[in-house]
């Protein structure tokens, strides 16, 4: 197998990468702040990329230029999924604080599945898979057997600012200062003056701003999105977040390129790439034998 | 004289026994006032109850002329009050510095801030080589000093204290009662939550006695030093 050949892989590995960080990093928001999981994650993503093709189907329709739409598609994707997920937070998650964990998990499955059947049912042929706009430039540079394609090396590059976005927000300014607070010690957080539920509220509205972002990528990845894409995503993103360890950020990030790198190496191995998902599972459930609280365990003093 | 913090007839507890069976309670401006008790009288339930951690059940909370009963915390801290919680309860993961700008969350004054920082610095001079340590990682005593550093950081007018000498080496107890002599000769009027009879007396100017969620007995520190009450709140005699 020749060099071009594996760079090929090594390249749709990092995009697959940057998607599964993007969802496994509001997994462990959430779960840093509150102590929940929030099972309607994956479909929020669904929700954010056929919100962005809706609106580009709208901006067309008025003639609004491909460059100035892709902005737009962001924005309404973004600022969508972090409204939606703050009102999930507000009406499914904070008044279920004081029942078991378990229950928080359970309704925020089945309102998953209020939004994934929602999109079945009401976007125009929602059942079918829809194409989505080819909004970034496509030249494609060829070196041997590697075929770069200019759009891959963009949705990479905007998946890392948005994490570094993140990453930095969190640690240098005032409000990340208070998610963190809150995150370690939640009494003390709101002793110190933090109102907690404006802290919370926020946390998930960023987490599912995130899925958003990963969603519209996955859309101008594939050029193809569907009701039920978020269903393998949310699942992926879990089981990075969980495999890095559930709470630190740098461990969802890690979580989701190593989950990309074992699907890339499962496809190259079998040579069937359908069977890369049965091999980075297999090996995801091993990883988790041996270190059962993910690979970058979070210690008490090191939550996001 | 209006008491800066009045507690009145305050019933409060956890699922269904109540640990408060009303608590009445005054902190007057500029003094110490303590607050002793044994193990499980219900000190730290009184104190979470008026920071409006633990939900209130009946009687009424003021501070200075407003009702705060009910109040959610980050509230009632906006005020000026103040507590340095038990269990010297750091943020683990966040360096000194950090925890101290935690400590100035609601000071929107970047000239106080610094002000604030140099006079924790002043008072506690070890804090200051260890601004970018991870607070997790220091030992006992200096996560202390780091919880009451991080209190002064606001604008207080009011600090509680919960058993700040709780688990510390004798050294550091004394260390910190000095301490927090010399906060309230800044004029910050302090409650001062102990187990510690002796040198709880010794700095404050006024004290009240909790025994099974009821006060047993009030009275300024000389009084209470002989009081018999006190001796039965902690010998059950």
């Amino acid at each position: 197998m020749d060099l071009g050949f594996l760079a090929q892989f090594f390249v749709n590995g990092l995009v697959l990468g940057v998607i599964y960080a993007l969802v496994a990093v509001g997994f462990t928001l959430f779960f840093g702040v509150l102590d929940v999981i929030k099972f309607s994650h994956g479909d929020v993503l669904m929700l954010g990329a056929f919100t962005a093709l809706a609106t580009y189907l709208g901006l067309s329709d008025i003639g609004v230029a491909p460059g100035v739409a892709l902005i737009l598609v962001f924005v309404a994707g973004i600022a969508g999924m972090a409204f939606v997920g703050a009102i999930v937070c507000k009406f499914l998650v904070l008044p279920l604080r004081g029942a078991p964990q378990l229950n928080t998990l359970l309704i925020t499955l089945m309102f998953g599945t209020v939004i994934r059947e929602s999109v079945r049912l009401f976007y125009p042929s929602g059942s079918n898979p829809k194409p989505f706009p080819k909004l970034l430039p496509d030249n494609a540079f060829e070196f041997g057997n590697l075929t770069l394609r200019l759009d891959s090396c963009i949705i990479v590059l905007l998946g890392i600012l948005a994490i570094i976005f993140t990453q930095l927000f969190i640690q240098k300014t005032k409000f990340g200062l208070a998610i963190r607070a809150v995150a370690q010690d939640e009494e003390t957080a709101r002793l110190m003056g933090v109102n907690f539920k404006t802290v919370v509220l926020l946390t998930f509205a960023l987490g599912s701003a995130l899925a958003a972002v990963g969603g519209i990528s996955t859309g101008l990845y594939y050029q193809e999105i569907n009701f039920a894409m978020g269903l393998m995503l949310g699942l992926i993103g879990f089981s990075s977040a969980v495999l890095g360890g559930l709470g630190s950020l740098y461990g969802a990030i890690a979580g989701g390129f190593l989950f990309a790198a074992l699907q890339t190496v499962g496809a190259v191995w079998f040579a069937v790439p359908a069977y890369k998902d049965v091999f980075a599972f297999a090996v995801v459930i091993m990883l988790m034998a041996w270190r059962p609280t993910g690979l970058l365990a979070e210690r008490n003093e090191e939550r996001v | 004289m209006t008491p800066l913090l009045k507690i009145e007839n305050t019933v409060s507890g956890y699922d269904e026994a109540d640990v408060l069976a009303g608590v009445s309670l005054d902190v007057a401006e500029r003094e110490i006032t303590c607050l002793l008790g044994a193990n499980g009288a219900g000190k730290t339930t009184l104190i979470r109850t008026l920071l409006g951690l633990n939900p209130i059940r009946s009687g009424k909370v003021f501070f200075k002329t407003t009702e705060i009963t009910g109040w959610p915390t980050h509230e009632i801290v906006r005020l000026g009050i103040t507590c340095v919680p038990e269990g010297r309860r750091v943020f683990p993961a966040m360096t000194v510095l950090e925890n101290l700008r935690m400590g100035g969350y609601l000071n929107e004054s970047k000239s106080d801030i610094s002000e604030r920082l140099d006079y924790a610095f002043t008072i506690f001079p070890k804090l200051k080589e260890r601004v970018g340590q991870l607070a997790g990682t220091m030992s006992g005593g200096e996560q202390a000093m780091l919880t009451i550093a991080r209190g002064l950081m606001g604008n207080p007018e009011l600090i509680i204290f919960d058993e700040p000498s709780l688990g510390l080496s004798p050294l550091f107890v004394k260390e910190n009662f000095r301490v927090i002599q010399e906060i309230n000769g800044q004029g910050i009027s302090v409650l001062l939550v102990e187990q510690n009879v002796r040198q709880t007396l010794a700095i404050s100017h006024v004290g009240h006695v909790l025994a099974q969620g009821k006060i047993i007995t009030s009275g300024n520190t000389e009084t209470l030093r002989e009081s018999d009450a006190l001796k039965a709140a902690y010998f059950g005699g």
